[in-house]
C-alpha cells in the first residue's frame, strides 16, 4: 500500500479524477470543439465591451437639454462638431497627447538601463533587489501613490524642508505640468521594465561578446546589436505607456490639482459634474479613436511583427 | 607595434600567443589552474578535453571576456590584460555561432569591418572575397534564418577572419552539427587556415577532431593542462593515464611495477609478468602501476601459434563481436588477468566477423605498445 502510494502520487490521483470528470462533461468526440470553447469567455468579454460600445456611440449623438436635463429624443453631430472646435477640448487634448508622448520617452530611457540590468547581472542577490523594487509599487496602487507624492513635494513636504535647510526658500513643486508628467513616469517605470526585460533576455549575452571581439566598443554594440533586437520590446513598451498615460486619470487629478486635466478627467467632468452623458460619450469615444489610431500607426511603421508576434524571429 | 616584434625575430617561429601561468577562479571552482603554452604564429592549437575541463575559460581569456584571477597572457609578445575584447585583433567563432540575426549574412561579414573602420569603399568586395573563400560566394543577400546550420557556420568563420585578425578562436563551433556535416567542416577549417595561415586555437571535446585538424594538441582535464604535443605524439606516446583514456579506446591493466631497466619495465599482474614500457622518470620497483594497451595494438587469433612474433600472449574467449562497419570490436573475457574484459579492433578483408561470443582466441600485443603509468 504504501509502495503503490510513492509510486502513484496523489496528485496524480487528483488529475486522473479531474481528466475523468473532463471526459464525461465534454467527450473526446467534442475534441474538436474544445478550443472555441476555451474562446468563449475572452470572446463574450469582448462582445459586452462592443455592446457598451454601441451604447456609447448611441449616447454620443444626442445633446443635453438643460431646461429639463434629459437627453434629446433625436439624433445630431453637436457634440462632436463642440469637441472639435472648443479651445477647452483642444487644450486638454493637446496636453494629454503631448503628455503621453514624453511620458512615454522618459520612461522608456529609464527603463531599458534598469531591465537591461536586471537581466545582464551576474549576481542573483541585485536582480531580486532590482525585481522586488519593480514590483514594491504595484502594492500600493496608484491613487494612494499620488497622495504620497503630494506628501513629498507640498510646500511643506520633505523636498521643500530640505532645500529649506540649504537656504532655498518653498518652492511649488505640485499642481503644475511637470508635476503631472513626473507622477504618470514614476507609474509607468514598471511596466515598461516589465515589457522590456524578456525582449532582452531573448538577446544572447554571446551576441554582445561577439560584436566587442568583433570590434565594437559597448556604445556601438549597444547601437547596432542591442538596440536593433530590442526593439520589440521597446514598441510594445512604448504602446503600453503611451496608452496608459494618454487615458491615465488619477494623477492628473491629484497631481495636477484640477488645472492639468487630461481627457479621463475631462470625461469624467462631463458625465458625474455637468451630468452631460452626450459630451462625455463624445469624449471617450473620440480618445478610442485617437488610441487605436495611435496603436495602427505604429503596426504600419514597425509591422505586427515587431511585437514578436508573428514568431518569426528566431 | 606588432611589426616591431615581427622584425626582431625570424617570422617563422614567432610567438603568437604566450599563456603565463594563468589561473581562473569562480567562487570556490578552479576552472583553469596554472596554464602555460606558447604557440607559434600561423599554428593551429587544439585544446581537448571532456565537458566542464575549463576549455571556454581559457578561450575567453585569450579573447579578453574575462581576466585571469592570476598569470598573464601576452599576444604579440604584449601583456593584454588591460586590453578590452574591441581593441584585441581576435576573430571568434562562438559556440552558438552568435550571428547576428537582424542582418544578412554579408552584413554580418561587413560588422567586424565597419567597426574597425575599415574604408567603406573596400568593404563590400572584401566581403564578396571572404564569402567566396567559405564557398558562400552569392549568398551575401539571405538572412541569417534563411541559412542551413553548415553555411551559417561558414558565414561565422567569414565574419571572424574577414578582418584579418592575428588570432582566430574556435569554441567548439562543430558539436552541434551532425557527424558527416562536422566531418566536412573539419577539413574545411583546416583548409582555410592553412591558406591564410592564420594563428588558430580551437577548443573541441572531440578526440577525432583534434587529431585530424591540429599542427598541435593540448590535453585539459579539471583545469590542468595534462599534455602538449603533436597530434600523433598525443596518441602514441600519452604522457599520463587520463590521456591515454581519452585519446582512442584504451585497455589498462592494473598491477605492480616487478623490475625497471632505463625505458623498459615489467609489471607483474595476477601471478603474470607483462613487459612494458615506462612513462615517467618517477616509476620504480614495486610501485602500483596501469599499463595501457591501445585495442588497435592487440592481436586477436584463432591460436597462440598464429601470433608467435609477439611479446606477450594471452588467452580469453569473445563474450561480444560488434560490427561497426569499417571495423569489428570484439569484447574478450581473459581469466588469466582476473577475468578483466579487453576491447580489441580487428578488421579483417576476407571474413568479417572471424569468431562469435564463446570461441575461444589469443591476444597478443608488443612490449613497445604497453605504456605503463604511475598510480
Ligand atoms: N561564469 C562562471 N561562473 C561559475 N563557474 C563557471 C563559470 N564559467 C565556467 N564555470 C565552471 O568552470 C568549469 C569549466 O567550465 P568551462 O570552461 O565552460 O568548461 P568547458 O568549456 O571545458 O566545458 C566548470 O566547472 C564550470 O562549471
Ligand atoms: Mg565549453
Amino acid at each position: 500500500m504504501r509502495r503503490s502510494r510513492a509510486a502513484y502520487p496523489w496528485t496524480w490521483r487528483v488529475m486522473d479524477g479531474l481528466e475523468s470528470l473532463a471526459a464525461r462533461l465534454w467527450p473526446a468526440r467534442f475534441e474538436k470543439g474544445l478550443p472555441y470553447l476555451m474562446l468563449a469567455p475572452a470572446v463574450l468579454l469582448v462582445g459586452i465591451l462592443v455592446l457598451g460600445l454601441v451604447q456609447i456611440g448611441d449616447s454620443s449623438l444626442r445633446v443635453l437639454d438643460t431646461s429639463t436635463f434629459l437627453m434629446s429624443e433625436d439624433l445630431t453631430l453637436a457634440n462632436y462638431q463642440r469637441a472639435l472646435t472648443e479651445s477647452f477640448f483642444a487644450t486638454v487634448a493637446g496636453r494629454s497627447l503631448l503628455g503621453s508622448v514624453i511620458v512615454t520617452i522618459v520612461t522608456l530611457i529609464f527603463a531599458f538601463p534598469y531591465a537591461y540590468l536586471m537581466v545582464r547581472t551576474p549576481s542573483s542577490a541585485l536582480r531580486k533587489f532590482l525585481l522586488v523594487a519593480l514590483f514594491l509599487p504595484f502594492f500600493i496602487g496608484q491613487v494612494v501613490r499620488a497622495y504620497g507624492w503630494l506628501i513629498i513635494l507640498g510646500n511643506q513636504g520633505m523636498v521643500n524642508e530640505a532645500l529649506g535647510l540649504v537656504g532655498v526658500p518653498p518652492m511649488r513643486l505640485l499642481y503644475n505640468y511637470p508635476a503631472v508628467l513626473f507622477g504618470l513616469v514614476q507609474y509607468m517605470l514598471p511596466f515598461a521594465v516589465l515589457m522590456l526585460a524578456p525582449a532582452l533576455t531573448a538577446i544572447p549575452a554571446e551576441l554582445e561578446s561577439a560584436a566587442s571581439s568583433l570590434g565594437a566598443n559597448w556604445l556601438r554594440t549597444f547601437r547596432h546589436v542591442v538596440l536593433p533586437l530590442a526593439r520589440p520590446g521597446l514598441v510594445g513598451a512604448g504602446l503600453v505607456v503611451v496608452t496608459l498615460s494618454l487615458t491615465d486619470f488619477a494623477i492628473p487629478a491629484i497631481l495636477g490639482g484640477g488645472s492639468q486635466d487630461f481627457i479621463a478627467n475631462a470625461i469624467y467632468d462631463q458625465f458625474f459634474r455637468t451630468s452631460d452623458q452626450g459630451m462625455g460619450a463624445t469624449l471617450s469615444l473620440m480618445l478610442v479613436a485617437v488610441g487605436s489610431l495611435l496603436v495602427g500607426l505604429v503596426f504600419m511603421l514597425f509591422g505586427a511583427g515587431t511585437l514578436a508576434m508573428t514568431g518569426g524571429r528566431k | 607595434m606588432a611589426a616591431a616584434s615581427a622584425e626582431r625575430r625570424g617570422p617563422r617561429d614567432t610567438i603568437a600567443v604566450s599563456v603565463r601561468d594563468v589561473g581562473m577562479v569562480f567562487g570556490d571552482v578552479h576552472a583553469v589552474r596554472n596554464a602555460s603554452f606558447d604557440l607559434p604564429k600561423g599554428r593551429f592549437l587544439t585544446i581537448l578535453g571532456p565537458s566542464g575541463s575549463g576549455k571556454t575559460t581559457l578561450l575567453r581569456m585569450i579573447a579578453g571576456f574575462d581576466a585571469p584571477t592570476s598569470g598573464e597572457i601576452y599576444i604579440n609578445d604584449r601583456p593584454v590584460s588591460a586590453v578590452p575584447p574591441h581593441r584585441r585583433a581576435i576573430g571568434m567563432v562562438f559556440q552558438k555561432l552568435a550571428l547576428f540575426p537582424h542582418m544578412t549574412a554579408a552584413e554580418n561579414v561587413a560588422f567586424p569591418l565597419k567597426m574597425r573602420r575599415h574604408d567603406a569603399r573596400a568593404i563590400p568586395e572584401k566581403v564578396e572575397r571572404y564569402l567566396e573563400l567559405v564557398r558562400l560566394g552569392g549568398y551575401g543577400g539571405r538572412r541569417i534564418n534563411e541559412l542551413s546550420g553548415g553555411q551559417q557556420q561558414r558565414v561565422a568563420i567569414a565574419r571572424a577572419l574577414v578582418f584579418e585578425p592575428d588570432l582566430l578562436l574556435l569554441d567548439e563551433p562543430l558539436a552541434a552539427l551532425d557527424r558527416k556535416l562536422r566531418e566536412e567542416m573539419q577539413l574545411e577549417f583546416r583548409r582555410i587556415q592553412k591558406e591564410l595561415g592564420v594563428t588558430t586555437i580551437n577548443v573541441t571535446h572531440d578526440q577525432r577532431e583534434a587529431l585530424v585538424v591540429s599542427d598541435e594538441v593540448i590535453v585539459m582535464e579539471g583545469g590542468l593542462i595534462q599534455q602538449k604535443a603533436e597530434p600523433v605524439q598525443a596518441y602514441r606516446t600519452p604522457a599520463n593515464a587520463f590521456v591515454a583514456n581519452f585519446i582512442g579506446v584504451t585497455n589498462f591493466i592494473e598491477g605492480v611495477v616487478a623490475a625497471r631497466d632505463g625505458a623498459s619495465v615489467s609489471v607483474s599482474a595476477h601471478g603474470c609478468t607483462l613487459p612494458g614500457v615506462a612513462v615517467g622518470e618517477a616509476l620504480a620497483g614495486g610501485d602500483a602501476c596501469a599499463g595501457a594497451v591501445r585495442a588497435e595494438q592487440i592481436r586477436i587469433a584463432p591460436r597462440a601459434e598464429t601470433l608467435g612474433n609477439l611479446d606477450t600472449l594471452v588467452e580469453g574467449t569473445v563474450v561480444d563481436a560488434i560490427f561497426e562497419g569499417e571495423r569489428i570490436v570484439y569484447e574478450v573475457r581473459v581469466p588469466g588477468l582476473g577475468d578483466q574484459l579487453f576491447r580489441v579492433f580487428d578488421h579483417d578483408p576476407v571474413n568479417h566477423l572471424q569468431f562469435s561470443p564463446g570461441d575461444s582466441v589469443c591476444l597478443g600485443w608488443n612490449a613497445r605498445d604497453m605504456h605503463v603509468f604511475k598510480k
